[in-house]
């Protein structure tokens, strides 16, 4: 595996973002790039319905309207001189749909009412890299999308100049027109369109970006550019795509993971109404691990039906014989134990590779000497914690049409990496990489809530095997929930027994973790299971000890919304605050005690924690909570936490009422968080305010478990998500320093409130939670 | 030859299996996909219709029971015109959506609620709306949209800066 080192990228991410952004195919959006042909239908909604089989993106474009002139591949103008703005990235609920072009639409200094937004083809020449994912959509577009809207506007105001005859100088911008000061006159953009698209493009260092105080739009709250299509029913979605013949398929795998169909009771269920085809698909690759672009996916059976409900029917009277000899084993009962049995041990060094300038070398994590701190230190607290696997349960089942005709391949797919979805869709029919590009064509549609699950391609590559199959037939496969929630690349679950010591004043001088997590391959943990060798409070305090054990398990694991931080902010910040308590300091003291000064905290790398902007959050949140009041109430109180990832700082407080009878109710909490720049101000609350639900969700009910192999919860009754009468009120406030640009808060948002509760609790009632979730401790959240 | 009554209409959905669920029909016969399918066993909301102006989960109604029966959806809110009712508007405006996907649920569960209350309290929005769930967790401005909605229907509507507008 090639890592190469990105500094734009926060190091806690998975390495195969790492990887798909060092692509050299994927390269950062140059809007320099001239587009040499007029571009692209503008058809409302993101859906290519009905498309003819034209598949090379040529031909849709040639097929595309072209009175409109394109300036870039990011903006046109219309006939009618309103002004496409093009959404390079998948949208899942983060906003990003809203987000970009907000950006563009600010730099090239038009009104937002005469945008029309539109979601971008997937095409990495144009745009780059195109996924939903680590809260880097804003980050790694924040420039480009500026100098993108600058570009324009440069290319609009030569334009406009030549065909006047007055000197650019003399001319401004505002509000998508022209203006001349000196004669008063104005003109819309699109009275230069034409002429601007031949326009030469200027140098990205000639064009002058806005300052912060110039902004019109960035700053504001601005509504998702979808919600009217979204209030009226209009189809956005995947499992929404229609076309002329299409066929409705379902695909049903080994509920023991990696089993391998053998044969099925083909004559009965070909037998039944509506029933097009079944047939058996093998597996192919290594689809127990997560790798979004390799085409994997687990053997099965496939059926295909004239409605999805035929399709079902038929799926629930499904017969399988299945070869299980390669399937898993694993049972997490097993896993719990084995795991409690090591608690007083260590486990084998934590190594980290570093970049120098003779390459990467690997050491082991740990600095200092921890252990002998420990044998001085005044106090001595240990714990062990446990976290559960988890499920993404987005509400959208995994969906995805395909048609397959002449050897060529189109996709209409909710991926949250559809750049990947073309490569592995490639890979599986054998198509060759060079002309990957031309023989598959991935159409992005809306997704319907992602949290990670979308940034596998498995079910894209399931129907991408069906259609093959059903040449020249278009298939929409429809996974059931039953599919989706026990078909998984779940959150997987861990265990870390720590130790740490406090000197004679209460101060935090050595921290030791012995992580316990799984493996598949007996060398390296599952995807989103390795504990990232920096991650606080190693780079704040001189003695750490990191150690590991691995037990062999190979049930898929993927990235979920803030991966491993939304695991390891449950346990890190619940002992944080037991660390706390022993030190006889205030909680908010002892973390800004532990953050000491501001400063970046390792100096080598850009993207590691400010502990000003960490300080900053904390105190915030006590403030506007009132966390050093006492409720005066039996069994109420308030707690704290804090956590930093994907680049952002977030400080929550939980209030919370425990009754005798173990009833949580979650009054209120209170959010104070640092993205830098918040240039939608709407889309930062929504991500805040879901993230902090989305946390309370999870620590109260959200457990998977598997025995041999085979996942038991199937659906809502047995994975309860959280519910209106349940969702505390919520204030959220965010601090933006100037000097630092956006980053994003779809993951930062929900790590820390999982901690926030269970320190309110012990708070309240005295109990120290270090298991989740709390119903399998008799909390119940009312 | 089998008809049903939806959105003021007679439409004609052919010979069909009769334990087909609305639902399916719904998104596959008849085209209309805003009715979404989530869990398929009642416990999530996603496909809420009205049937006779109350809220049910169409992924239970096998359409050989539906005769004579009126059926809303999603489609059917807004007027000819495409102007749309108070509770779309109110959804729009706070900005309720993140994925979407829910939302034709909810906004079927939130309108029946105000066609029967148009001064819901807080417990009245927990009882009709637990039954949808939001996996983005925008709940708090669903309740917020419903007592907009309300204020809307009252002739009681206000423009809150701090929710749709300007920074505080």
């Amino acid at each position: 595996m090639k890592l190469t080192k990105n500094d734009n990228l926060s190091p806690e991410l998975p390495n195969f973002f790492q990887e798909l952004t060092a692509s050299p195919k994927i390269k950062i959006p140059d809007v320099s790039r001239r587009q040499f042909f007029k571009i692209s239908t503008i058809a409302g909604g993101g859906l290519a319905l009905g498309l003819a089989m034209g598949t090379s993106p040529k031909a849709k474009a040639q097929a595309g309207a072209a009175e409109t002139s394109s300036l870039s591949p990011y903006v046109q103008i219309q006939p009618n001189g309103r002004i496409n703005i093009f959404s390079k990235n998948p949208e899942c609920g983060q906003g990003i749909k809203t987000g970009l072009p907000l950006i563009i639409a600010e730099e090239l200094d038009c009104a937002w009412n005469d945008v029309d937004v539109v979601q971008a083809d997937i095409d990495g020449s144009r745009y780059g890299a195109q996924f939903a994912g680590g809260s880097l959509s804003t980050p790694m577009n924040w420039m480009a999308m500026r100098q993108a809207g600058a570009t324009a506007r440069a290319m609009i105001l030569a334009a406009a100049a030549q065909q006047l005859n007055i000197p650019v100088s003399e001319l401004t911008t505002s509000d998508t027109k022209v203006l001349h000061a000196t004669s008063g006159r104005e003109w819309g953009y699109g009275d230069f369109a034409e002429l601007a698209a031949t326009m030469p493009i200027p140098d990205a260092a000639s064009l002058t970006l806005k300052t912060q105080d110039q902004f019109k739009l960035l700053g504001r709250r601005f509504t998702g550019v979808d919600n009217m299509d979204i209030v009226t029913g209009k189809p956005l979605f995947g499992a929404d795509t229609r076309m002329e013949g299409l066929k409705y398929a379902t695909y049903t795998k080994s509920p023991q993971i990696g089993g391998r169909a053998l044969s099925f009771n083909e004559d009965h269920i070909k037998s039944m109404s509506g029933i097009v085809d079944a047939f058996i698909i093998d597996e192919f690759g290594s689809p127990k691990v997560f790798n979004p672009g390799g085409g994997d996916m687990f053997s099965g059976v496939a059926i295909v039906a004239d409605s999805t409900w035929a399709a079902i029917k038929a799926k629930r009277e499904l017969e399988i014989e299945w070869d299980l000899s390669d399937a898993e084993q694993a049972s997490w009962d097993d896993l719990v134990n084995r795991a409690y049995a090591l608690k007083d041990q260590d486990g084998e060094p934590l190594m980290t590779t570093t970049f120098g300038p003779d390459g990467p070398s690997t050491v082991a994590a740990s600095k200092g000497d921890a252990e002998a701190v420990l044998q001085n230190a005044a106090t001595v607290v240990s714990s062990f914690y446990e976290y559960p696997y988890v499920s993404h349960a987005q509400l959208e089942p995994e969906t995805c049409t395909a048609l397959y005709q002449n050897g060529n391949c189109e996709i209409w797919a909710p991926a949250q990496i559809p750049q990947s979805g073309e490569t592995g869709s490639a890979v599986l029919l054998g198509i060759p990489a060079e002309e990957a590009a031309d023989r598959v064509v991935l159409n992005q549609t809306r997704i319907g809530g992602g949290f990670g699950r979308k940034l596998a391609n498995d079910y894209v590559f399931e129907v991408v095997a069906i259609a093959r199959r059903m040449e020249g037939t278009p298939i929409l496969l429809q996974w059931t929930r039953e599919d989706d929630m026990s078909g998984d690349y779940f959150r997987p679950g861990g265990f870390h027994s720590y130790t740490a010591g406090l000197d004679a004043v209460g101060n935090l001088t050595a921290w030791q973790d012995h992580f316990i997590t799984s493996t598949g391959n007996d060398q390296s943990p599952m995807t989103s299971a390795d504990l990232n060798p920096n991650v606080f409070p190693k780079d704040v305090i001189d003695n750490v000890k990191l150690t590991q054990t691995m037990f062999h398990n190979a049930i898929p694991t993927g990235p979920m919304r803030a991966p491993a931080s939304n695991a390891f902010a449950f346990s890190f910040q619940s002992f944080m605050h037991e660390l706390a308590i022993a030190s006889g300091k205030s909680h908010v003291d002892f973390l800004l005690d532990t953050l000491g000064e501001p400063r970046l905290a390792n100096p080598e790398n850009p993207q590691s924690m400010h502990t000003g902007r960490a300080a900053n959050v904390i105190s915030e949140v006590a403030r506007i909570s009132g966390l050093d009041q006492e409720s005066g109430e039996p069994g109420r109180a308030k707690g704290l936490s804090f956590y930093f990832c994907h680049s952002g700082y977030v400080a929550q407080v939980a209030d919370v009422t425990v009754s005798a009878n173990k009833e949580v109710k979650v009054h209120k909490v209170w959010a104070v968080g640092d993205f830098g720049f918040i240039h939608n101000l709407s889309g930062a609350e929504n991500q805040m305010e879901g993230g902090i639900i989305d946390g309370i969700s999870q620590l109260f009910n959200s457990k998977i478990t598997f025995v041999n192999g085979v996942i038991q919860q199937q659906n809502f009754h047995q994975y309860p998500l959280l519910r209106l009468p349940q969702a505390p009120e919520l204030e959220v406030a965010f601090l933006e320093p100037e000097e630092f640009s956006p980053s994003g808060g779809g993951e930062p948002s929900m790590p820390p409130v999982l901690a926030a509760v269970t320190n309110a609790i012990y708070n309240a009632t005295g109990e120290r939670i270090r298991k989740m979730p709390l119903f399998e401790l008799g909390y119940k959240l009312v | 030859m089998a008809t049903l009554q939806i959105n003021g209409q007679t439409m004609d959905i052919g010979e069909i299996d009769p334990s087909t669920p609305l639902l399916w029909v719904l998104r596959d016969e008849l085209g209309l996909v805003g009715t979404k399918y989530g869990c398929g066993i009642a416990q999530c909301g996603a496909c809420t219709v009205h049937m006779n102006g109350a809220p049910v989960r169409s992924c239970q109604i096998p359409v050989g029971n539906l005769t004579d029966q009126n059926i809303t959806t999603i489609e059917g809110l807004a007027a000819a015109d495409g102007s749309l009712t108070p509770v779309q508007e109110a959804w729009v405006e706070i900005d309720v959506p993140q994925c979407g996907y829910c939302q034709a649920g909810q906004i079927m569960s939130a309108t029946a609620l105000l066609e029967n209350n148009q001064n819901p309290s807080d417990a009245d929005i927990d009882a009709a709306m637990s039954g949808n769930i939001c996996r983005c967790a925008t709940y708090s401005r669903i309740r917020q949209a419903i007592k907009n909605a309300a204020a809307k229907m009252n002739g009681t509507a206000f423009y809150d800066a701090a929710q749709t507008g300007e920074r505080a």
